[in-house]
């Protein structure tokens, strides 16, 4: 079923299950790279369950409303800067005296805090951060091609 | 043609043997040395500073000593990742960019293409 606005409406049964999993899936996989230093888990496999979230929505409603959803600008940009993020927290040791990927100011709080382990948890978060825009832009980028009356729609509005 | 394709069957038989030799060789003849399988750990995880660590089941003790001495993180797997072999993942996220930016210059030029073969 199309509208005159672009959005087309899929299957009634995959649009309730997208609606009802979305927000899970995607607190859960925000959850796993929070909590990397302290539970299994970490920034890739976080990253990767967040970007999943995109393949929801584009098998509820189709790639226009997915590509209006979400800009693939700022992830384009996002996964950049987490690379930067990566490298310059681990440029911190140098600054310290030590070597590469040093851990440092790890002597805060009891062990199972969640800062507890110093520069690996804000590593762990460039790296799930870095992860989920990356794979989420390749995501996207895929679903395009999969797409065929995308570009007609484009050039007309 | 038919002398290269017997070189090439004795040649992979002759792994075939030496693979199939080296593997028996090794269940009958060498010990194991580490089984898992008496490892206590809710023990290790409650005290790990009093873990008997005579036997090689102690290795793990070892490991979670001296990452909970050298990081404080509780996922030892994290702190292996993120600080003892941070090059390693340095180079596994810049593999990640660099094939997300091939993938952006092969799938944006067949979309392209395809624009050019319709006019």
């Amino acid at each position: 079923m199309k509208f005159k606005n672009g959005i087309t409406e899929k299957n009634v049964i995959m649009k309730c299950g997208a609606d009802m999993m979305l927000p899970f899936a995607v607190v859960f996989g925000i959850y796993i790279i929070l909590f990397g230093t302290v539970s299994p888990g970490g920034g890739f496999q976080g990253g990767v369950m967040v970007a999943a979230a995109a393949v929801l929505l584009y098998l509820a409603y189709g790639y226009n409303t997915a590509k209006n959803a979400i800009n693939t600008e700022v992830l384009r940009v996002g996964e950049a800067c987490g690379a930067t993020m990566y490298v310059i927290l681990g440029l911190c040791g140098l600054f310290v005296g030590a070597n590469f990927c040093r851990n440092i100011f790890f002597d805060n709080g009891a062990v199972g805090d969640l800062i507890s382990a110093g520069t690996i948890t804000f590593m762990g978060y460039s790296v799930g951060f870095k992860v989920l825009t990356g794979v989420g832009f390749l995501l996207l980028l895929m679903m395009s091609l999969l797409a065929p009356d995308s570009d007609e729609e484009e050039e007309e509005e | 043609m038919k002398a290269k394709r017997i070189v090439a069957i004795a040649a992979l038989a002759i792994i075939l043997i030496a693979g199939l030799y080296s593997v028996i060789f090794a269940y009958t003849n060498i010990a194991k040395t580490y089984d898992g399988s008496d490892v206590n750990v809710v023990d290790l995880y409650n005290n790990p500073t009093q873990y008997d660590v005579s036997d090689p089941d102690g290795v793990a003790d070892i490991i979670v000593k001296q990452n909970l001495e050298k990081t404080m993180a509780a996922n030892n797997v994290a702190a292996v990742v993120f600080d003892f072999r941070g090059f390693d993942t340095l180079g596994e996220s810049f593999i990640l960019l660099t094939a997300i930016a091939g993938a952006y210059v092969i799938l944006s030029k067949s979309k392209k293409s395809k624009k050019e073969d319709e006019q």
